[in-house]
């Protein structure tokens, strides 16, 4: 699954990963491989997402600029409110205030 | 003598306003780099919210009802002139000013005699124009200094401000005049209806018959709503930031003319130096072969 997490500002993220965990307007969900087409508003709240192998992109904050990771790590961030959609294992997350990106 | 003295000085001050120009210029260069990073790096955000709504809808099979869309009669409106709060930059905010005031005075010609126009002004140059020749509408000024601050979160405030004011009913109609950059030679000074929103089609999408069998979270109808407003925050912003690109590549564009100009000027007064420089060194001989001359005949 490629997932790609947009802000108004910026790109933060971008690449192949393993689920998706998300506050959902009417409650947390994950989303796995093969998940049906799907569009949902989100609540404030932390998501998570796990990485199958390196190589994603990560926005970085001294430079500006995407920088390129290579080894697996999971990621976590808390979002203000934003919409993902799902559809042929292609997440889009549009979230506002993407804030306390802690990697693991 | 004293002419040699003159075109001298001249250079010297030609030669100072070129460094400074040329110092704009290069300012402006680089500030023009990042407004610029700043719009390719929305363009995909907006992109997929416009997708994702175009989405909504034709799966809705019809057109959105959207509290932000319905048309009343205009009795009372807002202008919202968004301009730079420098000036140095050519025509750059005059040709704003023009195309918001022809708006004021045909669209709008009603609504300001009857005492019920509002203009929003962004930046300071809008301000101090409106205040001095706009004194019976109402000239909001909260907003003067939006361009000190354009983050996301900042320029939502105004957006947000403007759409409970439609919603309460406070104004029937808002159009935003800003200068829509093209490219950082070119830049479209434009009048747009901001509110009430444009009816939003449901798009390719239903004709191309790719239409996916989507799940919504909550439902359709409250997606809407929560996605509309996001979408005209998001216009609102490319307003913003459109208009600051504007600003810095109208004045690169500027300050590039002016010190070709301080160039030229240079050169033509180098010449007339060099020409009164001659002329001089041509008397100064003159005077000594004529002083040689009356010795030897003497």
């Amino acid at each position: 699954m490629i997932l790609s997490v947009l802000t108004p500002e910026k790109q933060v993220f971008e690449g192949e990963v393993l689920s998706v965990k998300v506050p959902g307007a009417l409650g947390q969900f994950q989303v796995l491989k093969g998940h049906a087409p799907l569009v949902s508003s989100l609540k404030e709240g932390r998501v998570f997402i796990t990485i199958v192998n390196g190589g994603y992109q990560l926005h970085d904050e001294a430079s500006g600029e995407m920088q390129k990771v290579e080894e697996p790590r999971d990621i976590n961030f808390s979002v203000k409110g934003g919409f993902i959609e799902v559809i042929n294992d292609k997440i889009s997350l549009l979230a506002s205030g993407v804030d306390d990106i802690v990697q693991s | 003598m004293a002419n040699l003295k003159e075109v001298r000085d001249r250079i010297a001050s030609v030669q100072n306003t070129e460094q400074i120009t040329k110092a704009m210029k290069m300012v402006a260069a680089s500030k023009l780099r990042r407004a610029q990073q700043a719009i390719t790096q929305m363009r995909p955000y907006t992109n997929k919210l416009n997708e994702m709504l175009r989405n909504i809808l034709s799966n809705l099979g019809g057109d959105a009802n959207t509290s932000f869309g319905v048309e009343r009669p205009v009795h009372s409106a807002c202008m919202v002139v968004i301009t730079s709060d420098r000036g140095l930059c050519g025509a750059f905010n005059a040709n704003i000013l023009k195309a918001a005031v022809a708006k004021i005075e045909s669209d709008y010609a009603d609504v300001r005699a009857n005492g019920k126009l509002s203009i929003l002004c962004i930046g300071k140059k809008s301000y101090d124009f409106f205040k001095k020749n706009y004194a019976d509408c109402k000239i909001l000024n909260d907003f003067v200094d939006l361009f000190h601050d354009l983050s996301y979160d900042n320029v939502a405030r105004v957006s947000n401000k403007l759409m409970t004011a439609f919603e309460d009913g406070s104004y029937d109609s808002l159009s935003v005049a800003y200068s829509r950059f093209k490219n950082p030679a070119v830049q479209i000074p434009e009048v747009e209806q901001f509110l009430p929103v444009a009816k939003m089609e449901a798009g390719e999408e239903k004709k191309s018959g790719m239409l996916a069998d989507y799940v919504f979270e909550p439902d359709k109808d409250e997606l809407l709503e929560q996605l509309i407003p996001n979408i005209i925050r998001a216009q609102f912003h490319k307003f913003m930031l459109d208009t600051h690109a504007s600003e810095h590549g109208a004045r690169m564009t500027a300050m590039d003319a002016a010190t070709e100009n301080a160039k030229d000027l240079i050169k033509e007064l180098k010449l007339q130096y060099n020409k009164a420089r001659q002329e001089a060194i041509t008397n100064q001989i003159l005077e000594i072969v004529g002083g040689a001359a009356a010795l030897e005949n003497g």
